[in-house]
């Protein structure tokens, strides 16, 4: 690419390149510059650190380039397409669109994770505040605060009836809260040795496993409070833990930059999952229903993909998302966007599409079967931390640093 | 021996004990965390965490700011042996400090800030350390706005051949024509108000963002023909 200055411009550039010199102390260069360039007379003032103002403007331009073109395109897309109407919409396809529904203020610090209620149209956020706090999303109002941790609660999980929340948190343990009638904590295990980041149930809900920083993932039996077994193989934190649909696999992600997929029942690691370059924050099992679409995202042009599953996401700090087929330990997709650390990934229940939050401060909404974004919510005035996708209900939640939680409506 | 270049605590002369709380927050801080980037230093670091630029330019580069009011070098010298950098592994960490050594002269201050760079690099010898240059003060021209221009030209001259170390003059623009400097940049004539904040963290910002970004494929987005 060939670029012309102007007369102008080149006199410009030369004062600068001067200006430069000068104030580098590269004297003899300036000398011989300035008798190379026939330039005489003092500098104006105007001429210092021009050079370098336009050598690192040009980085911020960029940067701003792409957020407007991005920004504009969802604006195009919104405009073209529309969006369906209430009516029209159908559970397989609806995703969230802005504004908000609604801006839930009151915790003190940062919002780590957002869950729905299995049953009730309740929500529960948990912070870095050492609280947990308890809203309805389809009214917007808030319920009550659980309070008994001591330090930023890291992670919360409900049992399948709802009976149950199970947190976690840098006090090193984990609590159970009765949902059922009190609200209050009913047990408290301890047992790591670090912050606990991650907590999950399995599908019976006789179990808890948690994952912490000191490395390894435990299992806790729900009625007796004992720690029945413990997962060692990550060589970093691990910094969350989830169990498949059917109960028998976990997954881990960790510092050390893998995933690990573990043999509930034995405590053997049986796969380790290697290509994500930093940190990988996230992990959410797909349902049985993405299975097509990842297969035509794994097939590429015109070729459907045999592949078995189960299926599982990871988002990680190289601001990339994966696909993995466990059964074999292939990675199917890679999906590419997010301009920051992803934080948060939770499969749309429909199958087709899944959701991502990011230290961008957006969350996503990909296409699977093509791997591409799909839709993009400048949600958050700081880090987006987590979502989660109602399984029935065209509701999505998100929850930042900024200390708000959001409810988004889907169509 | 160079009181500025010896670890020592800060005075708890108000008897509230705010400066140890203040260290101990900063110790966990550091153990959850996982900045990329970790500022460290005096008031007019720690003025900045509490501006709105803060939040826009420097948050999302996930950086955590470890500064104290009224810190001077053997301050931040004593919480860096004392564990604030030990459970991190930074790119950048930004230092300023000096400003607030009020009792002592420019060669004993700088050492004490080269001491800082060499404990820094004990701990992280791979770390990019970024130093803003020290601010006037005053309204007035006067003794203390001299020792910060000379200790700035000081620190110049050592950390020139450094590597990974780069200072960044942040201190143009703020004394006007007349010797003084106006309450809209530094309220208090030593602190930066919001719109003098931008100004002059503005090149420490452009210098992160390409620390931060080097080794990231390079999108060409000039307009093409």
């Amino acid at each position: 690419m060939k670029m012309v200055l102007s007369q102008r411009q080149r006199e410009e550039l030369n004062k600068a390149i001067a200006d430069y010199l000068g104030s580098n102390g590269y004297t003899d260069a300036l000398e011989a510059f300035k008798k190379e360039a026939d330039m005489t007379g003092e500098m104006d003032r105007k001429f210092g650190g021009l050079l370098e103002k336009k050598w690192t403007s040009v980085i911020r331009l960029q940067k701003k380039v792409m957020e407007l073109e991005s920004k504009l395109s969802e604006a195009q897309k919104e405009f073209i397409e529309g969006a369906p109407t209430r009516a029209k919409r159908t559970p397989a396809e609806w995703i969230p669109r802005p504004p908000e529904k609604f801006c839930l203020t009151g915790h003190r610090a940062t919002i780590t994770k957002v869950i729905f209620h299995p049953v009730f149209s309740l929500m529960v956020s948990s912070s870095e505040d050492a609280t947990i706090k308890v809203w309805d999303f389809e009214s917007g109002e808030y319920e009550r605060t659980l309070k008994g941790h001591t330090d930023s609660v890291q992670d919360i999980a409900f049992d399948h009836h709802g009976k149950l929340l199970v947190s976690c948190s840098a006090d090193m343990s984990i609590k159970l809260w009765d949902f059922n009638q009190t609200f209050e904590c009913v047990k408290t295990m301890h047992g790591h040795d670090h912050n606990v980041s991650s907590v999950a149930f399995s599908p019976s809900g006789d179990i808890v496993y948690s994952a912490s920083r000191d490395k390894t993932i435990k299992a806790w039996e729900v009625a007796t409070g004992y720690c029945i077994k413990t997962y060692k193989g990550h060589r970093e934190w691990v910094r969350m833990v989830r169990v498949s649909p059917d109960g028998t696999l976990l997954a881990s992600c960790s510092n050390d930059q893998t995933v690990r997929i573990w043999n509930a029942d034995t405590n053997e690691c049986k796969m380790e999952l290697r290509e994500h370059e930093h940190v990988v924050e996230c992990v959410s099992w797909a349902g049985e229903a993405a299975g097509a679409a990842v297969n035509e995202a794994a097939g590429g042009d015109n070729r459907r993909a045999n592949h078995q599953g189960p299926f599982l996401a990871s988002g990680s700090r190289d601001k990339s998302i994966k696909i993995w087929d466990v059964s074999t330990g292939q990675c199917v997709a890679t999906l590419v966007g997010h301009d920051n650390w992803v934080r948060g990934v939770a499969w749309h229940p429909g199958g087709r599409h899944l959701l991502s939050a990011s230290d961008d401060k957006t969350l996503r909404v990909w296409d699977v079967a093509h791997t591409r974004s799909l839709k993009t919510l400048y949600a958050h005035h700081h880090f987006a931390t987590s979502l989660d996708f109602h399984r029935s209900l065209p509701y999505v939640i998100s929850g930042s640093v900024d200390q708000t939680v959001k409810v988004w409506e889907c169509r | 021996m160079n009181p500025c270049s010896v670890a020592a605590p800060q005075l708890d002369t108000e008897g509230d004990g705010r400066w140890n709380s203040i260290h101990n927050r900063f110790l966990s801080d550091a153990k959850g965390k996982d900045a990329d980037v970790i500022f460290i230093g005096d008031s007019i670091l720690q003025a900045l965490e509490h501006t709105e630029l803060w939040n826009q330019w420097f948050a999302p580069l996930h950086c955590l700011n470890f500064s104290i009011h009224r810190d001077q070098t053997q301050n931040v010298l004593w919480r860096i042996k004392n564990g604030e950098l030990d459970h991190v592994d930074p790119k950048v960490i930004v230092v300023h400090v000096g400003t607030n050594n009020v009792e002592h002269s420019p060669e004993q201050v700088c050492e004490g800030i080269l001491e800082i760079i060499r404990t820094i690099k004990d701990k992280h010898p791979s770390v990019y350390i970024v130093l803003p240059s020290l601010l006037p003060r005053g309204q007035h021209p006067n003794m203390l706005r001299e020792k910060n221009a000379k200790i700035n030209q000081l620190l110049k001259e050592k950390v020139a051949n450094m590597k990974k170390v780069e200072m960044v003059f942040i201190d143009k623009g703020f004394v006007q024509a007349d010797g003084t400097i106006s309450h809209h940049d530094m309220h208090d004539y030593l602190i930066l108000t919001n719109a003098a904040c931008r100004k002059a963290f503005e090149p420490v910002h452009d210098l992160l963002q390409q620390i931060l970004s080097e080794g990231e494929p390079e999108k060409d987005l000039t307009p093409s023909e």
